[in-house]
């Protein structure tokens, strides 16, 4: 393995002046580490329970570069299994989502059941002498497959500890915040597309409230939000172990009450929080969510790659080599949600993201030049800068131990991303990525 | 309610011209950045659709878009793509801002249906887009458009756009199909 990292010395992100070496956004070698060091070790999220609903339901999905198949099998479990035949590699499955007994190799012919067990190949007893061991040749599979309230997530790292220790308090919660409001099902429909970025861009940006109004501006303009709505003030972060964070508008105690209050009283949506806080109405939501987590209406992302929007969707970052990541938005929905909520939701979910949203048609040009800008022999030399708010804020415990950052605009959940990045990328395995990750910060930050 | 086929040369060639000039010239609209003009070619109850095509078995093809109501790149009335309309216009409005090179080559014209005041025409088309310096994309794709006489002129009442890719191979659709 070239050594582009040779020790913890070696420090891409620098905690002290918070400043990043842009070459983590397009030297080749650091992507085939990524490739192995973050996609190969951490909980990916892979499907939603509910687009597997029975026996030979399919989805195909991304861990780094590795294409998998998320099947549910005859015994009704789970499998995430790795689309390329152990013959010669090719894939056995070309679909992205469907209904099939079992996946046929499309090369030779070796047939493989819904667990991804080798159970036929052409010519076993002419050819191949009634003499292989089939039970040796199935597909490759996932080392863990885990469940969090209906969220598949797989791991290709046997050592990687239970996927509720990983999400800790705060993925838990960013995961809850879609999950609260009852059983949920992803709508069909994924929308996918590509943007030429490193994907680390594209999760910079969701923490990121400072650019809505110069990047977003026109929606302004155009009416379709308001001055309050797209960068408000009061801003609030989570931080968790291994990367995770939740990072945006928090409302206070005080607006948190006012606002239950006013549509207690049965009375229409006036400010630009209650359509978004109108999903921690009921007290069993917000006891869900705890005293904390329930006054956030900021972005979570699940380390490495997904993205939790205040839109009930999901926003998966798929790495495409240094240069290009695919978005894939999933659409999640409380099952039986009333006809015109619904109607509703999907209208929002439809204009606000994906490649023709009204928000997002504006993002991809900027991470893609600021992609550009890291491959520049004088440009990539020099650092960016992740200083806003650095040092100026203090994370605040609370008894229910949802500590928060409670400030203005800033940039706490990138320089987290950055230094949890780092941690992952020179730490040898994931024992030692346990005893030397950075912890969430206390104190000042 | 006529399919065309029933009718004489002569009707079918009138109302296939007609279509075709129609198109012609809303395709020259948008190629040329007259997007006002443009919605004034729209009926009040337009529907501008584009369903979400993902890659099935041939077994499954019948599942190869997503259905109307549901997850869509487009499903836009008047007032959305009036909005649309109105950010093309707008400084600053950064993925148009400068703007892009575009331009419509629509092909394979063929009206399937006249019924009263409504005709019904299908075609294909390439949008290719360009911008900044290098950048290209290229989006070809299948239109069904529900052309209305109102007033004694043809407007656009329905589109559904259907593309041929899967994932889209752009950074966005910040384009009028
Ligand atoms: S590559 Fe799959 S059967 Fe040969
Ligand atoms: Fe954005």
């Amino acid at each position: 393995m070239a050594q582009v990292i040779s020790s913890s010395r070696a420090r891409w992100y620098d905690p002290d002046s918070a400043t990043l070496d842009r070459r983590i956004f397009s030297d080749p070698e650091i992507y085939q580490q990524e490739l192995e060091r973050i996609f190969g070790r951490a909980w990916n999220f892979i499907c939603h329970e509910s687009q597997l609903p029975e026996p030979g339901r399919f989805f195909m999905n991304y861990i780094g570069e590795d294409q998998v198949i998320a099947v549910r099998d005859r015994k009704h479990q789970i499998q995430v299994l790795l689309n390329s035949c152990p013959h010669r590699g090719n894939t056995v499955c070309r679909a992205e989502q469907g209904k099939t007994a079992s996946f046929l190799c499309s090369y030779h012919g070796w047939n493989y059941d819904l667990d991804g067990s080798l159970i036929g190949m052409p010519g076993e007893n002419q050819f191949y002498r009634g003499d292989f061991d089939k039970k040796a040749w199935g597909l490759g599979k996932a080392a863990q497959v885990q469940i969090y309230r209906g969220f598949v997530f797989a791991t290709l790292d046997a050592q990687a500890p239970p996927l509720v220790d990983y999400l800790g308090w705060v993925g838990r919660l960013g995961l809850d915040m879609v999950a609260s409001s009852g059983d949920i099902e992803v709508l069909d429909g994924v929308q996918k597309n590509r943007i030429k970025c490193n994907w680390k861009l594209a999760v910079d940006n969701l923490y990121d409230w400072y650019h809505v109004k110069v990047s977003h501006g026109s929606a302004l303009r155009i009416g379709l939000l308001t001055e309050e709505s797209m960068a408000p003030d009061g801003q609030m972060v989570m931080l968790g172990d291994y990367g995770h964070g939740i990072g945006g508008p928090g409302l206070s105690q005080a607006q948190l009450n006012d606002f239950v209050e006013r549509m207690g009283n049965g009375e229409e949506p006036s400010k630009w929080y209650d359509l978004q806080a109108a999903r921690r109405l009921d007290q069993r939501t917000r006891d869900e969510l705890g005293p904390v987590g329930a006054r956030s209406l900021g972005h979570p992302n699940i380390f490495p790659n997904l993205w939790v929007t205040l839109t009930r969707q999901l926003c998966l970052r798929i790495p495409r080599g240094p240069f290009e990541t695919e978005l894939w938005w999933f659409t999640l929905l409380p099952e039986g949600m009333p006809e015109e909520e619904r109607r509703m939701a999907i209208f929002i979910a439809n204009h606000m993201f994906g490649p023709a949203g009204f928000l997002e048609q504006d993002d991809g040009e900027n991470w893609s030049h600021s992609t550009r800008g890291a491959m520049g022999n004088a440009t990539r030399k020099r650092p960016l800068n992740y200083q806003m708010g650095h040092g100026q804020d203090t994370v605040v415990g609370d008894p229910s131990g949802q500590n928060s950052i409670e400030t203005v605009v800033n940039e706490h959940g990138q320089r987290w991303t950055y230094q949890s990045w780092q941690d992952w990328m020179t730490a040898d395995d994931w024992p030692s990525l346990i005893a030397n990750h950075t912890p969430a910060p206390t104190g000042v930050v | 309610m006529a399919s065309l086929a029933n009718l004489p040369l002569a009707e079918r060639m009138q109302v296939t011209f007609e279509a075709q000039e129609f198109t012609f010239h809303e395709a020259a609209l948008l190629d040329n950045r007259q997007y006002e003009a443009w919605l004034d070619l729209l009926t009040d109850d337009i529907h501008y659709w584009m369903p979400i095509r993902r890659t099935t078995t041939l077994k499954e093809v019948s599942d190869e878009f997503t259905q109307r109501g549901g997850m869509a790149f487009f499903d836009d009335d008047k007032n959305t793509l009036t909005r649309r309309v109105n950010r093309l216009s707008l400084a600053r409005a950064w993925a148009e801002d400068p703007p892009s090179r575009t331009r419509r080559l629509v092909t394979n014209l063929q009206v399937v249906e006249v019924s009263g005041d409504e005709i019904q025409l299908h075609a294909n088309f390439q949008l290719y887009r360009t911008r900044l310096n290098s950048e290209e994309d290229n989006w070809i794709g299948r239109r069904e458009d529900l052309l209305r006489r109102v007033g004694g002129v043809l407007k656009l009442a329905r589109r559904h756009i259907y593309l041929e890719q899967t994932v889209i191979l752009s950074q966005n659709m910040s384009s009028l199909f």
